[in-house]
This record gives C-alpha cells, sequence and structure tokens, in this order.
C-alpha cells in the first residue's frame, strides 16, 4: 500500500511535468525550426507587479504577434542573479533578440555583456543602463519633455484661474534616471514662472507610498495653503487623494477649492480621476510606441542599421480638454477597461 | 504455459519493484530524481542539454549552493538561520564599497580585491556570531532571533547604501564570481572542506549529536553552546562566500542582493534529505538538492512558461519532492 | 461459569515482513479477572496488546471482546468497543486540564449545539477524579501532575469512556511506593466493579500479588500459563528467560579498598539537599536508597554539576571541585548515568556507534586537526560492545531507538565505560530493562567496581541495592538518614529510615 502511494507520487510528478511541456509546445517548436526563419524575441522583465509592467509586457507581445515573430518569456522576481540565469538561458537557445526589463541601470550590465558577447542585440525597455563599454540600445519616456509639458499645462490652467498658488512636487527615488529627469522637467516649466507659482514643499518619496502619504500630510499641514501638485508617477496618486480628503481639499475640477493636480505615468487611476474630473492632467508613456521602437530596433540592429543608444518616447500630455480624443491611445485606458 | 508466462511476467514485476524500492530508499533519491527529471524533459526542452546550457546552470548553481551548505550546518543542530539573505545583501554593498572604481575606499589599489573579499567573509562570520550568541547566551529561538536579524541587517544594508546599487568593480574582484571555473574551484573546494568537517571532525560529530539531543550531548560533555555557535558563524561564512560570487556575476554590489533566495535555500537543503528537526544533514545531499532545485528552474525557464505557471509547477515539484520524502521514511519506518 | 470471558484470544499470529512476533496465542480473561502478563522485552506483550487496542491488525485467529468477535479497525474503535491501553509512555496533554484530557473525544454538549457543557463536564469529571482516589481539581494543568497522579487520571478517562477491559503496560516504572500504593488499591476496586485487567510488568512480586492468572511469553509464544498460585518468583524468571537463573545477582569477589575517591561534606541547597557527607571509596558500590523525591536524583545532578549547591564541598581524588561543568568533570574521570535514558542518556536517532562514542570522542581523533582515526574508531566500538555484551544482532550504524531498554542501557554504560572513569553514579540503572539484561548490567557494574572504580549507585529497587552494593546510605526529605555497612543490610531497616518523619512523631 505504501508502495502504491510511492508510485502514484511518482506518476503525478511526471503527469505535472508532462501538462508543462505540452503548453510551451507551440512556442518551443517555433524557435526550433529554423527553415522557416520566424524570429524569436527573448523578453524578460525584472517584475510585472505593477499596471505599467503588465501593459508593457502585454504592448511586447502584441506587437510581436502582429509581426508573427515568436516570444521567449522569463520574469525575475526582482530578483538580477536569477534575470542573469534567465538572459543566458535565452543566448542558449540562440534567440535573435533581447528585450530586457532590468532591476536597474547597473546588474543588467553582466546581462549586456553576454549578449554582446553572442552577437545577440539587446534592447533594455524603460530602463536605460549605466554608461560601460557594454552597447546596448534603451527605449525610454522622455521624462524631461514630456514632464515639462505636462506642468506647462497645468500652470496654464493655474493662469487662466488667477492669482499665485503654492506648489507641491513629489520626487521618486533619486537614484532612478527618469525621477531625476521628471523633477528637472517639473523645475524647468516653472521656471521664470513665479508669478503663478511658488514652490514651496518638495516631498522625496523614494518610490514608497507610505513616504509619499507622511511627506504630503506634513506639507499640507506647514503649508495649508497648497493649491497645485504635481507627481512624479501616478501610482502615488492615492496617497495624496487620501491626504488632501483628510484636509477637507479633496474637489473636482471647476469646483471651488480644487487643487491643481498633475502626474505621470497614464494608469488606470489616472484615467478614473481624469474621467471622474480629480485630475487635470498627466504626463502619458506611450507604452505601444515603445513596444514598436524596442522590435524595430532589434530589427534594425540585426540589418546593421546604425540605431542610436537612446531611443526617446515623446509620450502626451492628457488633460480634461483633450481626453476624449486622446484616451484610446492611454494604457491606464485599456487596463481600466478590462 | 500460462502460468509460466504469468510467472516470469511476476519475477520482472518483482524485480522492477525491487529496484525501484531501492531507488526510493536511496539517500541520494533527489540525484536519480534529478536524472530521471533531466531524462524525461530532454526531448521536450530545447537547449536543455546543450553544452552552453549545463555550463550555465552548473555556474548558476554554486552560489545557491553556499549558501545552502552553511545552512545544512545549522539545520543539523536543530536552528534555523533566516537572515543569510540580508547577510548576502550587506556583504556583497560593503565588498563593493571597498573595492569599486568610482568611490571606493581602495579605489585602484592592487590589494582592493582580497582585502574587500576578506571584510565581506568575516562581516559573514560577524554576522553569525550576533546569530550563535544570541541563541546560546541569550537562549533565544532561532526563528526569531535570525528573523529580526533579516530584518535588521537588510536594513542596515539599505541605509548603507542609501538603497543605491554600487558598480565598476574591477575584473580582479568580479571574476571570482563572474568567471565559471573561479567560481567552481571555489564552490569545490568548501564544499569539500565542509564534508570533511562533517563526515571526520571531532567537530563535525559534536555538531550531529548536539542536533539529535542537546541535553544528551551536554551531559556527555560535549560543548554544546560552542558548536552551536559555530554552526552559525560557518552559515554566516558561507553567505559572504555566495555574496562574493553572487555579486560577482551581477557586477553589482547590491543591498537586495539575494533577497529573493531565502525559500530556495532551505527548499533545496530539505529536499536534499536534511532534517528541520536537526540531527540530519551531508554536503553531498545539499548538493543533490540544490541541483535538483535549479534544474526545475533552468528547464522551466527553457520551456518557455508564464511566470505564474513556473511558479506553480515548482511549488508543486517542490511539493512532490517532500511528498516522495514522507513516503520513503514510511517506506523505511516498515520492517525490513 | 457460563457467562463470556470480558477477553478471548484464539490462535492469534502476526508477523512484520516475514518475520513473525507471535505464534498460536490463545487465552482469556474473565471478567473481574486481572491477568499478568510477563516476559522479556521483546517476547510479543506490546505487540499483542496492540492487537487488542486496535493499533495492529493480526494475520490469524480470533479475539473475542465479552462474547462478541472483536476486531477493531482503529485505537478508537476499540476504546469505543470498551478497551483502554494506559501506555508506558503516557499519552496525555500536559497544556490541557484534567477534565479536557478526560473528554478530549466526547465533550459534553449544551443540548444539542457544539457548545461544551462546562458545569457537567467539572461535575464528570470531579465524581471520576473521587472514584480514583485522586484529590485534585478538575481544571489543574496535567503539566503540574506527577507521573504516578497521571496515570490515575488515564484510568479515570478509561473509566469515563465505560471502558471493560483495561491494559495496564509496565504502570509502576516511574511510580513511587506511595503512589504504587494507591494504583494497587485502585485497581483492587475496579476488579470488585467487574472490570477485567491485563497487567504487564517487570516486577515479578508485584504481579504475583496482583493478579488472579498469569500468561508467560517468550519469543511470540505462551511458555507458561495458568493460576498465580502455581508460579514462584523462580519459576517465572525461568520460563521468561529459558533457562534456570541459579542465582539472580552474580557472584561479587573482591572487596572495595579504602582509599576515597569521592568526598562529600555537609553539602545543602535549601529545599533540596540538606547537610548531606559520605565517602565513596575505591571499588566500593554505594547504593543510594529512599522513596521518589527524597532527594536522590537531585544530590547526582549536583555532584554532576548540573545544579547549584549553596553550602559545602565535594572532594574527588583529594581536590576540591568548585562549580564546574560535566564536561570538566568528565575530564576529571566522572560519569553520570541518568535516570532518563531516552531524555537524557541517548541520541535515539543516532547509530550505536555514535553514542558509544560521544563522551570519548576526542581519544578516537588525531592532531593536528582532530580528524576521526576511523581504524581506533572502529576498534574502540568493538571493544566496547563486547565488554558490555550488547546484542550481536545489532549492526553499529543502526539507530539506538531500535534497541530494547536493556540494549540501550548498554549502550550508555559503553558511552560512559570508553572514558574510563574513577567515579560512577548510576540513577537506576535497570530500569524498563528485562530480567536477563538486569543480570547482564549487575555483571558488568561488579566488574567496573573490581577494575577499582567507585560506584554511586541509586535504586528503587530494593532487592537490587542488598544484592549489589557495600554500603547503602537511606535519603528521606532531602536528609541523609542511615549509613549501613553490609553486615547491617536489613530491608526493614532502610525502609523504616526512607520513610518520612511524621511532624508529630519528631
Amino acid at each position: 500500500m505504501k508502495f502504491t502511494s510511492l508510485a502514484t507520487t511518482l506518476s503525478l510528478l511526471i503527469a505535472l511535468l508532462f501538462t508543462g511541456c505540452s503548453k510551451s509546445r507551440p512556442a518551443a517548436s517555433a524557435a526550433g525550426t529554423s527553415s522557416e526563419r520566424k524570429l524569436t524575441v527573448g523578453v524578460a522583465f525584472e517584475t510585472l507587479q505593477t499596471g505599467y509592467w503588465v501593459a508593457g509586457f502585454e504592448a511586447i507581445r502584441h506587437e510581436l504577434a502582429s509581426r508573427d515573430y515568436a516570444m521567449l518569456e522569463a520574469v525575475a522576481d526582482g530578483d538580477a542573479n536569477r534575470q542573469l540565469e534567465q538572459v543566458k538561458s535565452f543566448i542558449t537557445r540562440k534567440v535573435d533578440g533581447i528585450i530586457l526589463v532590468p532591476k536597474d541601470a547597473q546588474t543588467c550590465l553582466p546581462m549586456i555583456k553576454a549578449a554582446n558577447a553572442a552577437g545577440i542585440p539587446i534592447v533594455l525597455f524603460n530602463r536605460p543602463a549605466e554608461k560601460s563599454e557594454a552597447r546596448s540600445v534603451a527605449v525610454v519616456a522622455d521624462n524631461f519633455a514630456l514632464t515639462r509639458e505636462t506642468v506647462a499645462y497645468q500652470i496654464g490652467v493655474a493662469r487662466a484661474s488667477g492669482g499665485r498658488r503654492e506648489a507641491m512636487i513629489l520626487i521618486g527615488d533619486l537614484g532612478d534616471i527618469n525621477a531625476v529627469g521628471r523633477r528637472d522637467g517639473f523645475d524647468a516649466a516653472v521656471k521664470g514662472q513665479e508669478d503663478i507659482v511658488d514652490v514651496v514643499a518638495r516631498v522625496p518619496t523614494e518610490w514608497s507610498q507610505e513616504k509619499a502619504q507622511a511627506g504630503v500630510v506634513n506639507a499640507l499641514q506647514a503649508h495649508p495653503n497648497i493649491s497645485f501638485i504635481f507627481t512624479s508617477s501616478d501610482f502615488l496618486l492615492p496617497s495624496i487623494v487620501s491626504a488632501l480628503k483628510s484636509v477637507g481639499k479633496y474637489h473636482k475640477v471647476g469646483e471651488p477649492g480644487h487643487v491643481l493636480l498633475a502626474g505621470f505615468d497614464g494608469d488606470a487611476t489616472a484615467y478614473a480621476m481624469l474621467k471622474d474630473g480629480y485630475l487635470d492632467a498627466t504626463g502619458v508613456q506611450d507604452v505601444s510606441f515603445e513596444a514598436k521602437q524596442a522590435v524595430q530596433a532589434i530589427l534594425d540592429l540585426r540589418a546593421g542599421k546604425a540605431v542610436p543608444d537612446l531611443i526617446l518616447d515623446p509620450g502626451f500630455v492628457i488633460h480634461q480638454k483633450n481626453l476624449s480624443e486622446k484616451s484610446s491611445q492611454m494604457w491606464g485606458a485599456g487596463v481600466g477597461k478590462k | 504455459m500460462a502460468d509460466l508466462s504469468h510467472a516470469a511476467a511476476k519475477s520482472v514485476t518483482d524485480r522492477l519493484t525491487a529496484t525501484l524500492r531501492r531507488v526510493a530508499l536511496s539517500e541520494y533519491l533527489v540525484l536519480w530524481l534529478s536524472v530521471i527529471y533531466f531524462l524525461a524533459l530532454a526531448p521536450f526542452t530545447p537547449g536543455l542539454v546543450s553544452p552552453e546550457n549545463l555550463v550555465n546552470l552548473l555556474v548558476a548553481l554554486l552560489p545557491l549552493f553556499l549558501v545552502a551548505l552553511g545552512q545544512t550546518f545549522v539545520l543539523i543542530t536543530g536552528g534555523i538561520d533566516l537572515s543569510v539573505t540580508s547577510t548576502i545583501a550587506l556583504s556583497s554593498v560593503v565588498g563593493a564599497s571597498i573595492v569599486n572604481g568610482n568611490n571606493g575606499w581602495l579605489a585602484g589599489q592592487w590589494f582592493a580585491a582580497p582585502v574587500a573579499v576578506l571584510a565581506m567573509l568575516a562581516l559573514g562570520a560577524a554576522v553569525g556570531a550576533l546569530n550563535g550568541l544570541a541563541i546560546t547566551r541569550l537562549r533565544m529561538p532561532p526563528f526569531i532571533v535570525t528573523l529580526t536579524g533579516m530584518m535588521f541587517f537588510s536594513g542596515l544594508a539599505i541605509w548603507f547604501t542609501q538603497s543605491k546599487n554600487i558598480g565598476g568593480l574591477p575584473v580582479a574582484f568580479t571574476r571570482l564570481g563572474g568567471n565559471g571555473w573561479l567560481a567552481g574551484a571555489i564552490a569545490l573546494a568548501t564544499g569539500a572542506f565542509a564534508h570533511l568537517m562533517l563526515t571526520r571532525s571531532l567537530f563535525g560529530r559534536w555538531l550531529f549529536a548536539t542536533g539529535h539531543n542537546a541535553r544528551t550531548a551536554y551531559l556527555s560533555g560535549v560543548p554544546v553552546r560552542g558548536v552551536t555557535l559555530a554552526a552559525y558563524v560557518i552559515c554566516g561564512f558561507c553567505a559572504a562566500l555566495a555574496a562574493v560570487l553572487y555579486t560577482g556575476q551581477a557586477e553589482t554590489g547590491s543591498p537586495v542582493l539575494g533577497q529573493r533566495v531565502l525559500l530556495d535555500v532551505i527548499g533545496a537543503t530539505i529536499i536534499g534529505g536534511t532534517s528541520l528537526f536537526g540531527g540530519k544533514g551531508k554536503v553531498l545531499w545539499t548538493l543533490c538538492g540544490v541541483l535538483f532545485l535549479k534544474l526545475v528552474d533552468n528547464s522551466l525557464n527553457l520551456l518557455n512558461l508564464s511566470i505564474f505557471t513556473i511558479t506553480m509547477v515548482k511549488g508543486g515539484v517542490i511539493l512532490f519532492a517532500a511528498l516522495l520524502d514522507a513516503t520513503r521514511h514510511r517506506l523505511a519506518g516498515s520492517r525490513p | 461459569m457460563n457467562a463470556p470471558c470480558a477477553l478471548e484470544f484464539s490462535g492469534l499470529a502476526k508477523s512484520f515482513s516475514g518475520v513473525r512476533v507471535l505464534t498460536e496465542v490463545s487465552l482469556t480473561v474473565p471478567a473481574g479477572h486481572t491477568l499478568g502478563l510477563v516476559g522479556e522485552n521483546g517476547a510479543g506483550k506490546s505487540t499483542l496488546m496492540n492487537l487488542v487496542a486496535g493499533n495492529l491488525r493480526p494475520d490469524a485467529g480470533e479475539m473475542r471482546l465479552n462474547g462478541v468477535p472483536h476486531a477493531p479497525a482503529s485505537s478508537a474503535a476499540a476504546a469505543h468497543a470498551g478497551v483502554a491501553f494506559i501506555h508506558q509512555e503516557l499519552n496525555l496533554f500536559p497544556n490541557l486540564s484534567i477534565a479536557e484530557n478526560i473528554f478530549l473525544t466526547a465533550f459534553p454538549r449544551l443540548g444539542g449545539t457544539p457548545v461544551i457543557d462546562r458545569s457537567r463536564v467539572h461535575a464528570r469529571t470531579a465524581a471520576l477524579l473521587t472514584e480514583v482516589g485522586l484529590a485534585l481539581a478538575p481544571d489543574t494543568p496535567v503539566e503540574r501532575l506527577s507521573t504516578g497522579q497521571c496515570q490515575l487520571v488515564e484510568i479515570a478517562k478509561a473509566l469515563s469512556q465505560d471502558a471493560r477491559l483495561i491494559i495496564l503496560d509496565e504502570p509502576t516504572t516511574s511510580l513511587g511506593a506511595h503512589e504504587t500504593a494507591t494504583l494497587f488499591a485502585l485497581m483492587a476496586r475496579l476488579k470488585e466493579r467487574g472490570i477485567a485487567m491485563i497487567y504487564i510488568s517487570h516486577v515479578l512480586a508485584d504481579v504475583l500479588r496482583l493478579c488472579d492468572d498469569l500468561v508467560v511469553l517468550r519469543d511470540g509464544a505462551v511458555v507458561g500459563q495458568g493460576s498465580c498460585n502455581e508460579f514462584t518468583h523462580e519459576r517465572l524468571v525461568s520460563l521468561m528467560v529459558g533457562r534456570s537463573l541459579t542465582q539472580f545477582f552474580p557472584e561479587r569477589k573482591n572487596r572495595p579498598a579504602v582509599e576515597p575517591v569521592l568526598e562529600v561534606c555537609n553539602l545543602s541547597e535549601p529545599n533540596i539537599v540538606h547537610d548531606i557527607s559520605f565517602t565513596l571509596r575505591r571499588g566500593e558500590i554505594l547504593g543510594v536508597a529512599g522513596l521518589m523525591g527524597a532527594g536522590r536524583s537531585e544530590l547526582a545532578r549536583i555532584l554532576f554539576g548540573l545544579d547549584p549547591y549553596a553550602a559545602g564541598k565535594i572532594i574527588m581524588e583529594g581536590e576540591s571541585l568548585g562549580r564546574i561543568t560535566p564536561k570538566q568533570l568528565i575530564g576529571r574521570g566522572l560519569a553520570f548515568l541518568t535516570e532518563n535514558r531516552r531524555a537524557e542518556g541517548l541520541c535515539l536517532e543516532a547509530s550505536i556507534a555514535d553514542n558509544i562514542t560521544l563522551v570519548a570522542l576526542r581519544d578516537q581523533t588525531r592532531t593536528p586537526f582532530r580528524l576521526l582515526d576511523f581504524n581506533r574508531w572502529r576498534e574502540a566500538i568493538a571493544t566496547m560492545r563486547r565488554a558490555v555484551r550488547l546484542t550481536a544482532r545489532a549492526d553499529d550504524a543502526q539507530p539506538v531507538r531500535t534497541l530494547s531498554g536493556g540494549n540501550q542501557q548498554k549502550v550508555v554504560l559503553a558511552k560512559w565505560l570508553l572514558a574510563k572513569p574513577r567515579v560512577l553514579i548510576l540513577d537506576e540503572p535497570t530500569r524498563g530493562v528485562d530480567v536477563g539484561a538486569k543480570f547482564e548490567l549487575y555483571q558488568l557494574i561488579f566488574e567496573l567496581a573490581d577494575r577499582g572504580a567507585g560506584i554511586l549507585l541509586i535504586s528503587s529497587e530494593i532487592e537490587e541495592l542488598l544484592g549489589l552494593c557495600d554500603r547503602i546510605l537511606v535519603m528521606s526529605r532531602g536528609e541523609l538518614r542511615a549509613d549501613l555497612p553490609r553486615a547491617e543490610f536489613d530491608r526493614e531497616k532502610i525502609l523504616q529510615a526512607a520513610l518520612p518523619v511524621e511532624e508529630g512523631n519528631a
């Protein structure tokens, strides 16, 4: 009887593995048959834990599928060493290109070197690598320009409403090049507009909701007249909303006492707040554009064409006035619908 | 005639059963499982058998093996060390801050790499000593001591670097982990030494006795406290050595390095056959456990399953290995 | 005699993977009778009882309980049929109260609801406790109870389930004289109520006194059966062992020297021991008698550096020992075989070899790296196995857990002998050991004394002390009450000294 249970265990184990295998059959055979010369691209993401990355992942999958390319996928779950193993196994399987979302700017260097050594083009999606001898192409949003444009719109609204406003910015983790770009974009936008906005609070968040929440509450206490807020990422919006609600300052656009509010990314929360009339504007990263550019960059590299190290996604500002016209391009709107 | 063929069939079945039974009861069951797994998946998994992939697989398992090796010592005493992951992270950033070419304390010096490695190992041993002292002197439960240790040292590593990575490490340092041969030699030498220590040394015997029954060991003149302390020091040391390899592979000192490996470490050690209750463990068992876990990881990557499927299949595979182990114990428990 | 017997076995057999453990066992226990079941360890007593209690199923034969066929599928089914099995290792939950332990599987409920009827639990427990003669509150946590009290709680639990057959497996092993008397009185009351009992024990005097009928098992077969008055102590022993032991205690040749090895002067620790002084000489076997709780084991623990002492001096071979650890004491030639073999004497899951070499491991290693010298190691193990006459059937690599009690104790002794101790403290060395192995242990103790070791022998069996010792100390309530040389050995005198002095008589 004991032996039967042992045998059952073994056979179940094997059955489990075979189910696993059969699922992967199509992709595997696609990669295996070289005669069709169907290109295979390895896509390695550091995480799929926020809406933005899921949207990016889906956009790349969609882009590859529309060109009838095969895709190998890997998610490292925040572990840089594991991601290195995953990139190496892409190389083992002789993929034709790699699209990588690294954990950070440094740990991806050995991966890029490995791809370089194997002669496989590698494109970094949304997070560039640190400068080094390793060659890669990065597709990133033009954080500086897009933020400046978004904040400029916000200032325009402020100017129209008349009067001088006290302003606050939520700054990201300054170890992240994206956060730096957005801060600089904000500073560039408010420069020379001191008659309209007076930046009284700069809240460091280190990309943490808890820190953001505490910082916003403190700033609102110290400066009760703040009526102009920009956040370096939309995922901090819930923290701002709850802080504003607690002091009774959360009102719709156009209502008396409305605090001008703008963000960056264009996620589902931002879309909902725009639709409901609480958010003035947000700078949207054009995920589908970035996905197209990343795949195109791999093709160009394979064809031996010159590709710039940095491909910028200009993005677009979505605001109350162009909402209906632009919302179809906003990835957060798509996520919201699902 | 029918009887004859029936008897023949029965003898074949009997032999098969006997062989299966021997395999099931073998202390290297996990190794057999790995072989079966490998053979079963090879035809369906593109690239699994390619030499490059096998080399990748072997190189990837080295640092995990080192962490699990240290954990084996602690598990043999009947304890557990959850703080290995933050030991890895802390050693990584301290080593990197000494050796890095941008603003390292010894940037550009020829002796920077060896000093950094020694500092990392000393730090690992010191963290282990702190754990061990709290457990033996203050008589606190290992789970709590090392759980709080995990939080504290992880926080320390993040504070130390202000949450930033440290790049720009010199090749003299990174090749320890980046070069498969060097990393292999380090892991092999450490593994062989640990094996000798466990099987042939006075300390090894004392370690097992402590894990079997600390009370009996103490009454028999075994320095139980010293032995337990040493186990935690060894565990910290091995974690730091693994940090040298991890840091070399990533070419970056990171305060979150190794943050996700805790379950792999404990899972691999237990799958290998080391007991959570103490008194049982072997270097080779741990090696087999790590091999199995990494093989599963590697094959699932190659199979191109989605992350969700991978996590589920991996959990299932570990569960089955544990189930098999339990069944095996019942088999072994029945009289021959 | 037409009433069906409480329990009938006919032709019971049981094998484990081809090895016969029981062959053709047939016996009957009439209601209200007590059957004594004796046999050496491994004779099949426990297996037989596990069949009745539903833990194992027989390969052949039939059991009938009160005339009805009894084939329990589980221990719960057996309990339901009215069989209660009181184990050597008690099965109570120390963290629960007496009442909760008794009603764990069958709490009285309020009406049809799942709510426990607290007051009924309390009342019924109180009634049961009175019945078994235990003056404790029903909500006392079991962890505060002594072993004897736990046993009574187990019996109360059996009564609560309307048990018609109670099996007692070695119930007196860890009981003091008073508790044993309480238990025997209770057994007499149960008998009057018509409850059948099976009593398993190594203490043959008790078996002969308590039981109506006797069954002797050897190698899984019944070798003696009949009414109790047909048996004598000697006949029982020879039936169990399969040969006649002409002498229960081996011959002692040498006499102790005069040279002291261990001197204890005015040793005191409040509420534990009071002003203890004695001298142990080379080659002397010094017995320590006393009731449970007289402070004998506590004294041993102080001598071995496990517990502190407030005043007094311990001198070993002329040198005064301060507060030093067991490790240092072992280095000076002291050995301590504790009363708790499983928890303190052995690593049960470790091999015989590892257990034997645990104390003297350092001698089996080679400098400079203190690596094990396997030749010397194996040799030491082989020598010790011969010295203690460990069963040849067991392999060196086999876990100690698989050995019988007697062989386990031999392993503990071998472990200490390998360190060549000059003073041995033996606390209940023959507890839970069968007759044959006991004799061998006695021989070993004599051999040790002959080689010049001083032996402090703590035992609750007066026979053992009288048969082995050169001198006997008697303790009561932490005090030394008598110091008797062999010429003055007298059972009455020892008992008299061991009984606590009542306040009124003092």
